[in-house]
């Protein structure tokens, strides 16, 4: 089955080699005429008015007219103005007799003071410089073009995230700008095996996409998958870094995240230096990381910050409550219609007293009032944010109140469904919280058709399901399954920082697994004449 | 076959959770009375030596799954006969497990519900799970093992909390005697659930490290008899001889005596989960070799397309079976363990046995060389 | 476009089995009436008169939450049949609602019912359905009807049975006087032939023919109340003899149920002079065989203090307390062997000594399984040997008394 597979989609990428020679063999060259190659700017981009054109004229005897094109707003203003346009004008070499032929080269060996200067001869590749910031000089007679790297503009600074919010750690957060967050990765990891690679996705908006991995500790194979699946990507546009996340993943049906994203840079850094791979998408703040595991889930940068019985404790925590905002109204729907055994007495009494008047059976009722939940969630999350303080007024009486009140629901099943929506926010990961709401609804099913057998049913599919998932070939489920024992330390609980000695193992590449030397487990001092955790006694001097 | 492999660690939690499967729900040698635990323990012996058997075989055909080497052991026509016997049996096996798990449900909790629709819906999630392989099932079984140990630890935890053990329930240990019980065991509960090891014959090339099997298939039968025993003994400790051998499932009774702290009561989906868990593994395991066999003796390229129809023949199977919960367990007692368990699990293996040494002795003299590179690679 | 078809499949085929099957075994919490205890009676004509208690939630929850209470929290329903399902059936018929048992955590059995039924064929019913709790308690009613007992109001806790329940569990730990029994352990104990059940007994007090009127409820003194009276002793699932104060407390003594109990002495002179309270205690019991016949040999061991004193006495004094810790144990010995002797005189092994002599001497048991209530047991050897500690003697070395009489002096 696997191979049939492949075929397809080895004859689909023949297609679209074949397709992408076509496209190379019509590129236009540029013009030796100035106003022609004016002319087929202003053509191909509309005459657009953002984009402007800077005539000036150099050289004496005969006087050659040069074009500087450049698209407003997407410039670094100062740079074009000072280093660009003025020692252009003013710059005495360009005042004396040049021959045309030579320009080009004057211009950019002695007059441009700008750190990346380029010579191009074709328009396709010159409107991609062109539209992403840089400046584009045209010397009259010459059907070559100069390109001046003057990206800048206004752009979001840097901000702290929105998502994955942490007490302690960076309060950097990823901008829109994939310069800068390449950068902001640079600033942490000083080492030249971070390396990166880039290319352009999406035929009509030619997004800037980057893969970033540390040499020698991410696995060749991840490396070359990614790059496959990347290159196998023919769409017309990436607007989001969901785009890519949803065209390389390794299974489509499925509700649950297998990569991961994130704001946080030192996330990023945590991430690559476990072998995993970064993917930057131009445009989007959110940076795309494979292969990701279930667990990972469950983790934030801040259990690493802080002390490890702390981190651990927390992350246990996170265990419960998803599983909490998975079953929580499952269990209730299935307890009180099937399985009122196994409520003690004295609570079955007061929930039987609450539902007395409530008209609805208990399935349904829960349904009602997840749907009013997720109908608030989502308004809340959509509207204007002046209006949201009526909203959580108007959605707290609602529910809370009135529809008690009114005997429509039980009291019982509002405090059941809040504590799922809290439980559902407080998973670090978001996309993971979206699957698990997702989940819960068919669970809230199985519990109200055939109570626990259905949801042990539906536990068992979820099992199953989420063992025979896989990000990158790499099994979803470890290291629980395939069990490694190495791995665990890293899971539901973090081992002492001490001990982190070696990388995932089937993440990492495999010859590079030692991460940190030995007996790095802190020590009191042998002075204090206490007793050292290697059993050696100090010399008891206090003083 | 597929092209999968397990490792070792989950090779031993498949025989595990699969031979705990449903013989931990009823009583299991309850003849025996309190000598019920020493003669799980006698058949775990008798298991591991009928092992030995399945191994020698294993040890001709390292890379060969059951159906395929009875074909070179029988030849062609006769080996497709005697294989499909097989599908036959591992079929009529889960269909056997099937209905014994969806009894048990009707029984204890859900009385009204009709036994095709509990059967169907479970067999829709073993079909879902068959026809993602062998890989996922075992990495399922890894979870789930985890899951059914905090279950085994609570439950020992609130038994003992509950103060429910009275080891003199266990005496006098041998209430009958050593004979009847050596004969108990190797006619009875070898067979169940010891002796339906064979169908890891299906399994056991998947092993990524073959030379490791002997170790591995040994704990895991040693394990889950020691586990089966111990659950039975504590059954006998809480409940006493005679509720126990009264009770349909023991541990369902043991479980619904528990009473800890007022509240913690009418534990019966602690019995649901862990019923669900051992027969959801064990009738998987069953349909996933069933499908496999069938694809291996019929030439099916794609298995995986047959777990629909192998998974809807074993819920047919397992509906008209018996027409009653007696009938079904007096012929599980009765005929099975005698006419069916017998010849498959002993003396059809054991011929075969036999007639793969013959032949491969021949073999020896004629490709010497050939075969010792085989059997080096077994041996270390 | 195949993968996807038979994902389709899969999907309605799903949802096709589970909301076809759904609805069977589904009961809303408001289609259901729970059942809280259940008492069997029998009538004139010999059938069994069933007495179903009923909780109604809004009355029990609404007098938690604060209102309420002019509603009674139980309704009763009564059925005649000649099986406990039939009554359960018949019952059905003039409520509403599907009686749910699993939460009927008492079984009320009439005297009379105990007495010439027997409880055997009664207990089948209960231990067979997967709705009744294993758990759920048994008790006698003493002198009253199980009905009565059923239908009595109750002011502290609103739901009559739990009151009960409540009230065996502190009499058994308090005084040793009642013992709280499980159907499951009554059942075994039924079917053991070395071992008989015991079963507490429970009568109604006071104005008895106000205990189901909402006022008896509304008065500070409560005109009629449910109280534990002594314990039940059974033989072959009959109900032939009550054992009452001193007689339980004995049997729970070799039974080893004692949790805290009151044992108090003569001294001086005086009665009741001296009250001990168990805090510890261990019974052991091990058959010997002495001359091919078996002797049961009872060991006590009890620790515990002082807590009333009524006439002077030095408690700072070992010696003292040496004298005292003797004459406790000779009392306790007492005790003990009247229960035993009792026990004997009734033919019934209430003690399971019979079960401890199979599991130490199978041979022996086998040849006199038979006939070990009627010949063997009771006239069984038995030695009781008791030792008790006192541990502490409360804030006070000395009763306030010795000081008072010097003073007279």
């Amino acid at each position: 089955m696997v191979s049939f597979f492949k075929q397809k989609r080895q004859g689909k990428q023949q297609d679209r080699k074949k397709e992408e020679e076509k496209q190379s063999k019509t590129t236009d060259y540029i013009e030796s005429s100035l106003s022609d190659n004016m002319e087929i700017v202003k053509r191909k981009t509309g005459n657009s008015p953002d984009i402007i054109f800077r005539t000036v004229k150099i050289s004496q005897n005969p006087e050659i007219n040069t074009t500087i094109v450049y698209v407003q707003g997407l410039i670094d203003n100062p740079s074009v103005t000072d280093f660009l346009i003025e020692s252009m004008m003013k710059n005495p070499h360009l005042s004396e007799k040049i021959l045309p032929q030579k320009a080009l080269d004057i211009i950019s060996e002695d007059v441009v003071s700008l750190g990346g200067v380029e010579t191009v001869n074709d328009w396709e590749k010159l409107f991609l410089m062109l539209l992403s910031g840089d400046s584009i000089i045209f010397v009259d007679g010459i059907n070559k073009a100069l390109v001046a790297s003057t990206k800048g503009g206004d752009r979001r600074s840097i901000q702290e995230p929105s998502t994955h919010l942490t007490v302690r750690g960076s309060r950097e957060g990823f901008t829109e700008s994939i310069e800068t967050n390449i950068a902001m990765l640079r600033r942490i990891i000083n080492t030249p095996d971070l390396w990166i690679e880039s290319m352009k996705i999406g035929t009509v908006t030619k997004t800037d996409v980057s893969i970033m991995y540390i040499n020698g500790i991410a696995k060749k194979e991840i490396i070359e998958e990614i790059k496959k699946r990347l290159q196998r990507i023919n769409i017309d546009s990436i607007l989001e870094s969901g785009y890519i996340e949803q065209l390389i993943e390794d299974q489509v049906m499925t509700p649950f995240p297998t990569m991961n994203h994130t704001e946080r840079p030192d996330m990023v850094a945590g991430n690559l230096l476990e072998g995993r791979i970064a993917v930057f998408v131009n445009g989007t703040p959110f940076v795309l990381l494979a292969p990701a595991l279930f667990v990972q889930f469950f983790q934030s940068v801040e259990d690493y910050y802080n002390r490890f019985d702390i981190a651990s404790a927390t992350r246990f925590l996170r265990i419960i409550v998803f599983i909490i905002s998975i079953v929580g109204p499952a269990l209730y729907v299935a307890a009180t219609t099937f399985h009122q055994e196994m409520i003690p007495t004295k609570l079955l009494v007061i929930v039987a007293a609450q539902r007395e008047t409530v008209p609805l059976p208990a399935v349904i009722e829960a349904l009602l009032m997840e749907i009013t939940f997720e109908i608030l969630r989502e308004a809340s999350l959509r509207m204007p944010k002046a209006v949201g303080g009526t909203m959580s007024i108007v959605g707290a009486l609602v529910i809370g109140q009135a529809a008690v009140q009114a005997g429509i629901v039980s009291p019982a099943m509002v405090i059941i469904v809040s504590i799922t929506a809290i439980a559902s926010f407080a998973t670090p990961s978001y996309s993971i919280a979206i699957s698990a709401r997702l989940v819960r609804f068919a669970f809230i099913i199985c519990a109200g058709v055939i109570g626990f057998y259905g949801m042990i049913l539906a536990f068992i599919v979820l099992v199953v399901h989420l063992c025979s998932l896989r990000s990158f070939g790499v099994p979803y489920m470890s290291p629980l399954a395939p069990l490694n024992p190495q791995g665990l330390g890293d899971t539901f609980f973090r081992r002492p920082m001490w001990a982190f000695k070696e990388r995932p193992k089937l993440i990492s590449s495999k010859g590079n697994l030692k991460r940190e030397g030995e007996n790095q487990r802190p020590l009191p001092p042998e002075s204090r004449g206490m007793k050292t955790s290697d059993g050696r006694k100090g010399d008891g001097n206090e003083s | 076959m597929e092209k999968a492999k397990i490792s070792g660690y989950q090779l031993f939690v498949l025989i595990f959770l699969f031979e705990m499967g449903s013989a931990l729900l009823v009583p299991l040698a309850g003849e025996a009375k309190q000598g019920a635990w020493l003669v799980i323990l006698i058949a775990t012996i008798g298991g591991i030596l009928l092992f030995f058997v399945y191994y020698g075989l294993f040890r001709y055909y390292p890379n060969q799954i059951l159906t395929e080497f009875i074909r070179s052991i029988l030849g062609n026509f006769f080996g497709k006969i005697v294989a499909f016997l097989y599908i036959l049996y591992f079929m009529y096996l889960a269909a056997r497990v099937l209905r014994d798990f969806g009894e048990t449900l009707l029984t204890f909790a859900y009385p009204h519900v009709p036994l095709f629709f509990a059967n169907a819906a479970f067999m829709l999630v073993v079909i879902y799970t068959v026809r993602k392989g062998v890989e996922v099932l075992a990495r399922t079984g890894e979870l789930f093992f985890v899951l059914e140990n905090v279950l085994f630890m609570t439950f020992i935890l609130l038994i003992i909390v509950s103060g429910m053990i009275h080891m003199n329930n266990l005496k006098p240990v041998l209430e009958i005697n050593a004979v009847e019980m050596g004969k108990m065991a190797f006619t009875k509960t070898i067979f169940f659930p010891f002796g339906e090891l064979i169908v890891f014959l299906m399994i056991f090339p998947y092993l990524n490290e073959p030379q490791r099997l002997k170790k591995i298939a040994i704990a895991g039968l040693a394990t889950s008899g020691i586990f089966l025993s111990f659950t039975m003994a504590m059954n006998i400790a809480v409940l006493g001889v005679d509720l126990t051998l009264r009770s349909q499932y023991p541990l369902l009774t043991l479980i619904q005596s528990i009473e800890v702290a007022g509240f913690l009561e009418r534990l019966d989906v602690y019995f649901l989960l862990k019923l669900m868990i051992g027969g959801f593994i064990k009738i998987t395991v069953f349909t996933y070799v069933a499908v496999m066999g069938t694809a291996n003796v019929f030439n099916v390229k794609q298995s995986s397309r047959l777990a629909y129809p192998v998974g809807i023949v074993i819920l047919l199977v397992s509906i008209v079976i018996a027409s009653s919960y007696s009938e079904h367990i007096h012929e599980g007692l009765g005929a099975v363990p005698m006419f069916i368990h017998l010849p498959f699990q002993v003396i059809i293996p054991l011929l075969l046995l036999i007639i793969a040494f013959f032949k491969n002795r021949k073999k020896t003299s004629k490709h010497q060389r050939h075969n010792t590179d085989l059997k080096g690679g077994v041996d270390k | 476009m195949e993968m996807n078809h038979k994902k389709l499949v899969l999907l309605l085929m799903l949802i096709g089995t589970t909301f076809t099957t759904g609805c069977w075994d589904k009961t809303e919490l408001n289609e259901m009436s729970i059942v809280s205890a259940v008492g069997i009676d029998k009538n004139k004509d010999g059938k069994l008169v069933g007495t179903f208690q009923i909780i109604n939630p809004v009355n029990v929850a609404g007098s938690l939450q604060g209102g309420g209470g002019t509603n009674p929290p139980i309704s009763i329903y009564r059925a005649t049949g000649d099986n406990v399902l039939q009554l359960d059936s018949i019952a059905s018929a003039k409520i509403s609602r599907d009686m749910y048992f699993a939460h009927a955590n008492l079984v009320v059995i009439g005297e009379d019912v105990a007495k010439d039924i027997g409880i055997n064929s009664i207990l089948d019913a209960f231990e067979r359905s997967p709705e009744f709790r294993a758990t759920t308690r048994l008790v006698i009613a003493r002198g009253v009807k199980a009905k009565d007992l059923v239908e009595t109001l109750t002011a502290i806790d609103k739901v009559s049975a739990e009151k009960v329940i409540k009230t065996i569990e502190s009499t058994e730990k308090q005084q040793g006087g009642s013992i709280s029994i499980n159907l499951q352990e009554v059942i075994k104990n039924l079917v053991s032939s070395g071992k008989e059940p015991l079963i507490s007994g429970f009568t109604v007090r006071g104005d008895t023919g106000k205990e189901n009127k909402m006022e008896n409820t509304q008065s500070s003194s409560i005109a009629a109340n449910p109280n534990a009276v002594g314990i039940g002793v059974f033989k072959d699932g009959k109900l032939i003899d009550w054992l009452d104060g001193k007689q339980a407390v004995g049997t729970m003594w070799v039974l080893d149920r004692i949790v805290n109990t009151n044992v108090t002495i003569d001294w001086g002179g005086k009665k009741g002079a001296v009250t001990y309270q168990v805090l510890r205690q261990k019974t052991n019991i091990k058959p010997r065989m002495k001359n091919g016949k078996p002797k049961m040999y009872i060991t006590v061991r009890a620790e515990g203090d002082i807590r009333e004193v009524n006439v002077p006495l030095d408690l700072a004094s070992p010696h003292e307390l040496i004298d005292i810790e003797k004459e406790l144990a000779k009392n306790l010995k007492k005790e003990m062997e009247e229960a035993i002797a009792i026990a004997q005189n009734n033919k019934s092994d209430v003690f399971g000594f019979g079960e401890l002599i199979h599991e130490s001497h199978p041979e022996y048991w086998k040849k006199h399984e038979k006939d070990w209530d009627d010949v063997t047991f009771p006239k069984l050897e038995t030695e009781v040997k008791v030792e008790t500690f006192i541990r502490r003697s409360g804030l006070r070395n000395k009763p306030f008394l010795s000081d008072i009489k010097k003073g007279d002096q």
